[in-house]
């Protein structure tokens, strides 16, 4: 059977790269009695698949990835089984089954949840920049690539937007089709009024990943 | 609260910032207020390669088992990073209270190689330490050597307050314990070091002073008081049953050179290949029990979750218990998932066997080190593979699947002439040869063999009976690579044999050290400042400055080098006693000339002088 690991990841671990991070987990499943299910050949690897990588130096409270385990466990056990061997910053917080024909969690991410705060404790996004750029009918962004420039219009991977104490909360889209990095918001709603992005340094923690449902709504993750 | 000592800005910029922040599973955080003693164990190289030593990893758990005691960690931060500290002004930190290393009572460095050396000055710079032990008050740690290249630790000898000759495991508590009281009774720092200096193992550099004859070389060694002996004898663990060894490793979060669980199967080697200093300074051999290790294999893969277990031995094939101890690990080891890395073992039937077992044939290689190409220079270096040996085992492996052969060779060995380099080619060829005779067309793998042949250049180290020898200069090293290579060219399977060679200049550089004295100390110094430093890493060693140092600080390289030594010179190291006495190594330094092989210790004892440890190899035969 499959399941699927909700865990968060803040404090010094956010250096933590996405490869490492894999390791860690593989590792932490060994010093468990949980039994995972292992590929062939000489040199067996477990069958883990991450929703999303995670970028060095952000922070998230809803990361996830599905692994397959041998039938006939208690899954209910394995949320305490995993934090006990967890390093401070990685808690994990929610451990389900994945129903039998679930999309895996990579092929589900729609949509995640970003609180941006700025570093030094001064929000440079006004309520004003989010009005404005709610109200515009597009807003285009120039993104550079390998082969050059592509521009788009950003409110499309938008779908919500709001001013907080610190900095901003945004809810965008992620799948793979239309990720779109948080700093390409934050980007756009500075430019409105000619700020520049590189001149207030910013952190950024992921709340939540969203699955969308048959009938078009975001759910978390885990509820698959 | 999570505490850093770099501010994220840094963290962000440099190259694997989880080298620096701590916090690994496993490490160990005690509260500071409560231990009398904080011991800071560095590896003056990368994260990576410092997190793979096995030797670090005992003492870290044997401090940390002690009540009084916090040990943390340190490596060299890489150049990136160093670059960052000195222009944001942070000093160097220990990884898990990521404190300054200068807040703490002793600095224990490992120095595992020579071109380290340099990074030892570095870790000292960055810490504020000052680089001199003449200089340092009580602001500043205890700053403590130990590993193999402290069997000669002159070149760094004004830069460390102690040495440690041995093994770690047995005089450390009584040192800590004087440490306690000294600081207790308010002692000067010259008088603890004082002390220190008459404890079995212990050499303090400031207590010996060092006199020259006028040809440069050493005329005696003159003890500062006289409580404090003339000859440091060196410290071993007699029953490795007995002993720490750590059950809950620290488990990084990137991939180091070593990411698996390393079990230590014995310590020595009772081969006395004659260029091999291993062999030589950790005399006796001693085997852990098959038990033992068993237990400790199964604990460490519950404890670290790692997928891959190694053995870690000079020689694993001289292991007298091998095949109970690999069928037992297999079992386990298939049953838990997990991969058993081999460390090279001497090829034959037993071990084909168990290669074919765990690892992929198709992939994997055969590794010979026969060291020299013919069996006459085989002779003088006391390496015991023969032709014979090679051959049959390459013909064993070739009928099991094997396409793949690594031979590894030395050039520049006492005695060589054109002939035994010659013997490197023919060899490579006889093997190459072997399959073709012994694969039928049909049958063979991927259609031919590969072999790949290297060469490194002979060092000269001391404790070794090729410490007298005379070094080849750089010219040699890169004529003799030359000439390899154009033998290779001229035998017939040519194709097939790939030929690699190292460096020629770091080796130059290992040998002035190797064999040096307190002269280079302000050599180390001078190329330290001129920017030297991680010249273990191509990508950073730069040779011109380090001519240059020399030049400056008028210290000729061919008086460590090149130069003959006589059957009687003192030499800088002569203080120590490693067990293996001078004379015997004498005695094999005259075999050597005359191509005369020594048995080994286990089919006979050359009374080399290791038998008054009373344990291992020369009590249980
Ligand atoms: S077999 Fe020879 S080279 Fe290897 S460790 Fe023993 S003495 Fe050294
Ligand atoms: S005393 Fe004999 S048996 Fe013991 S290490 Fe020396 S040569 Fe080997």
């Amino acid at each position: 059977m499959k399941i699927r690991v909700k865990f968060s990841k803040v404090g010094v671990l956010k250096y933590i790269g996405h490869l490492d991070l894999m390791r860690y987990f593989q590792k932490a499943f060994r010093r468990t009695d949980i039994k995972v299910k292992y590929s062939g050949g000489f040199s067996p690897h477990m069958i883990m698949s991450f929703a999303q990588a995670l970028g060095v130096g952000v922070e998230s409270l809803g990361e996830y990835f599905d692994v397959e385990i041998e039938d006939g466990q208690d899954v209910s056990l394995m949320k305490d089984k995993l934090n006990a061997e967890m390093a401070e910053g990685i808690e994990v917080l929610n451990v389900t089954v994945l129903p039998e024909k679930a999309l895996n969690a990579m092929a589900s991410v729609a949509a995640s949840d970003y609180e941006i705060s700025f570093t030094d404790g001064v929000n440079p996004v006004t309520e004003s920049m989010i009005q404005r750029f709610k109200e515009a009918k597009e807003v285009l962004y120039t993104k550079k690539t390998k082969s050059g420039e592509t521009t788009f219009n950003i409110k499309e991977f938008v779908f919500d937007v709001q001013c907080t104490k610190e900095g901003v909360f945004m809810k965008v889209d992620s799948s793979s089709a239309g990720n779109l990095k948080p700093r390409f918001l934050i980007e756009s709603l500075l430019k409105q009024e000619d700020i520049c992005v590189d001149d207030h340094p910013f952190h950024i923690l992921r709340k939540e990943l969203y699955l969308r449902t048959p009938n078009g709504d975001l759910e978390p993750l885990d509820h698959a | 609260m999570q505490k850093l000592a770099l501010p994220e800005s840094v963290l962000m910029e440099v190259s694997k910032p989880e080298r620096y922040i701590g916090h690994e599973i496993n490490s160990v955080v005690k509260d500071k207020s409560i231990v009398d003693i904080r011991f800071a164990m560095c590896f003056p190289d990368v994260y990576e390669i410092g997190m793979s030593h096995l030797g670090i990893a005992i003492l870290y758990d044997m401090f940390n088992s002690f009540e009084d005691t916090w040990c943390e960690r340190v490596y060299s931060p890489w150049p990136d990073l160093d670059k960052k500290m000195r222009e944001l002004g942070i000093p160097l930190f220990t990884l898990e209270s990521q404190e300054p290393v200068k807040n703490l009572d002793f600095l224990g460095i490992t120095i595992q190689y020579e071109m380290v050396y340099t990074n030892i000055l570095q870790v000292l710079d960055l810490s504020g330490i000052p680089f001199c032990a003449k200089d340092r008050t009580w602001d500043d740690p205890i700053v403590i050597g130990g590993g193999p290249c402290t069997y000669n630790p002159e070149p760094l000898a004004d830069f460390f307050d102690i040495f440690y000759i041995g093994e770690g495991e047995t005089e450390y508590r009584e040192l800590l314990d004087i440490y306690k009281e000294c600081r207790r009774n308010n002692v000067s720092r010259e008088e603890f070091l004082h002390k220190a200096a008459t404890l079995p193992g212990l050499y303090v550099p400031m207590m010996l002073d060092v006199e020259y004859k006028e040809d440069g070389t050493i005329k005696d060694f003159v003890p500062k008081y006289p409580d404090v002996p003339k000859t440091v004898k060196k410290e071993l663990v007699r029953n490795l049953d007995d002993t720490y060894y750590p059950e809950k490793p620290v488990i990084p979060f990137i991939k180091v050179t070593q990411d698996r669980v390393v079990l230590e199967i014995q310590r020595g080697c009772i081969r006395g290949c004659r260029f091999c200093q291993a062999g030589q300074i950790y005399r006796p051999v001693r085997e852990r029990s098959v038990e033992y290790l068993l237990d400790k294999a199964h604990k460490l893969l519950k404890n670290t979750g790692h997928e891959e277990i190694t053995l870690s031995s000079l020689s694993s094939s001289d292991y007298s218990r091998l095949d109970e101890l690999l069928n037992e690990l297999i079992k386990e080891c298939n049953e838990k998932k997990v991969n058993i890395a081999l460390p090279s073992l001497r090829i034959d039937q037993f071990s084909l066997d168990v290669m074919n077992k765990i690892q992929d044939i198709k992939k994997s290689s055969l590794t010979f080190a026969p060291e020299a190409g013919s069996q006459r220079m085989r002779d003088i270096i006391n390496k015991g593979l023969t032709e014979e040996d090679i051959v049959n085992g390459s013909r064993l492996a070739f009928l099991g699947g094997w396409t793949k052969v690594k031979l590894y060779f030395m050039l520049g060995l006492p005695f060589e002439t054109d002939e035994d380099i010659k013997g490197i080619a023919d060899l490579s060829n006889l093997v190459a040869a072997t399959f073709y005779d012994t694969v039928p067309k049909e049958k063979r793998v991927n259609g031919h063999v590969q072999i790949v042949t290297s060469t490194s250049f002979f060092v000269p180290k001391p404790f070794t009976p090729f410490q007298w020898a005379k070094m080849d200069s750089t010219q040699d090293f890169i004529d003799k690579a030359y000439k390899t290579k154009q033998f290779i060219m001229g035998e017939l399977n040519q194709k097939h044999i790939k030929y690699n060679w190292h460096e020629a200049d770091v080796s130059l550089l290992e040998g002035v050290f190797a064999r040096g004295d307190r002269k280079l100390c302000k050599v180390l110094l001078t190329a330290y400042k001129k920017g030297c430093f991680f010249d273990a890493w191509s990508e950073f060693y730069d040779n011109e400055k380090w001519l240059e140092a020399f030049k400056e600080e008028n210290v000729s390289i061919d008086f460590y080098t090149t130069r003959e030594r006589a059957d009687d010179e003192v030499f800088p190291w002569d203080y120590i006693d490693c067990g293996v006495n001078k004379s015997h190594l004498l005695r094999e330094w005259h075999k050597a000339q005359a191509g005369e092989v020594t048995k080994n210790c286990k089919v006979q004892c050359a009374g080399c002088g290791s038998a008054r440890f009373d344990c291992g190899i020369c009590v249980n035969r």
